[in-house]
């Protein structure tokens, strides 16, 4: 079990591809990327979690930390995912209403700022 | 065998040691197990999710207290559902000292909350001689019953009959 992350810029904005599984052991992986990106400046990422497989409270946790980042630099974190499984565990814990939430980069990009 | 969460006896047992590492691996033979048991996806996605949850808290708590007893999980078929029992040897309620992970969000108390949302009959006990067991089961869905014996349709899986005694 791995997680891949792949990083580009489109415009203003990082693009956080995100590939594998999320959970208590690569949580920091990830956590790690976010701080680097904030750390040099990117503060409008989109987090690309179509090739995701597994998120748990962990990864939550992570993600809510790296918006916390962005958000204290007037910036936006953004993510992608169309997965139910997924986009469940968001409903679930009630952060569809905290992060929005794209079909595509695309949408995610052209987005307005919230 | 063991009763497990008032579903009946172990059809499965796993023992791992507290390792985070190892909680992809759980998580995908606690798939295949329940996909044997002919559990549908959006099942078996809610089962992997809630075992891990349950077994990242119990890693975090037997790596704070230093111990390295195995976790142990119970997979139980019913007749319509999926029971699970996960034991640990954590001492009771060992906190972070560090508080809550990143972004001031508690980990631990957004895990158990998933868990609770995913599975019904949700039970968290303290063991008489110490440790922890979180109970509950997920149905398998009316659809998900083998027609040829009205119910059950796990294999043996090979299993051997000399499966470790429990912790308790």
């Amino acid at each position: 079990m791995d997680l891949d992350l792949n990083v580009r810029k489109e415009g203003d904005h990082s693009v956080l591809e995100v590939a594998g599984e999320i959970d208590v052991y690569t949580a920091p992986k990830l956590r790690e990327q976010l701080i680097e990106l904030v750390s040099d400046g990117s503060y409008h990422i989109v987090v690309d979690l179509e090739k995701v497989d597994f998120l748990d409270s962990t990864g939550l946790g992570v993600l809510v930390g790296g918006l916390k980042r962005v958000r204290n630099h007037d910036g936006s974190l953004q993510l992608v995912c169309t997965q139910e499984k997924i986009l469940k565990i968001f409903r679930i814990t009630g952060l569809t209403k905290v992060f929005p939430i794209h079909s595509s980069v695309g949408d995610a990009i052209s987005a307005p700022a919230e | 065998m063991d009763a497990v969460a008032g579903v009946g006896p172990v059809t499965v047992r796993l023992a791992f040691p507290p390792e985070p590492r190892l909680l992809g691996t759980v998580r995908l033979v606690v798939g295949i197990v329940a996909r044997k048991t002919g559990m549908g996806a959006e099942g078996i996605e809610d089962l992997k999710v809630a075992v891990s949850e349950t077994c990242a808290v119990a890693v975090g708590d037997l790596t704070r207290a230093g111990v390295r007893d195995p976790i142990e999980i119970d997979l139980v078929e019913g007749p319509d559902r999926l029971g699970i029992e996960i034991r640990d040897r954590a001492p009771a309620h060992v906190q972070d000292p560090g508080g809550p992970g990143d972004g001031d969000v508690d980990d631990r108390e957004l895990g158990l909350a998933l868990v609770g949302a995913l599975v019904d009959d949700l039970k968290t006990s303290t063991m008489e001689d110490g440790g922890n067991r979180t109970s509950f089961w997920l149905r398998r869905g009316p659809e998900l019953l083998d027609p040829a014996t009205g119910g059950l349709s796990l294999d043996p899986l090979g299993l051997p009959d000399d499966l470790p005694p429990p912790l308790t």
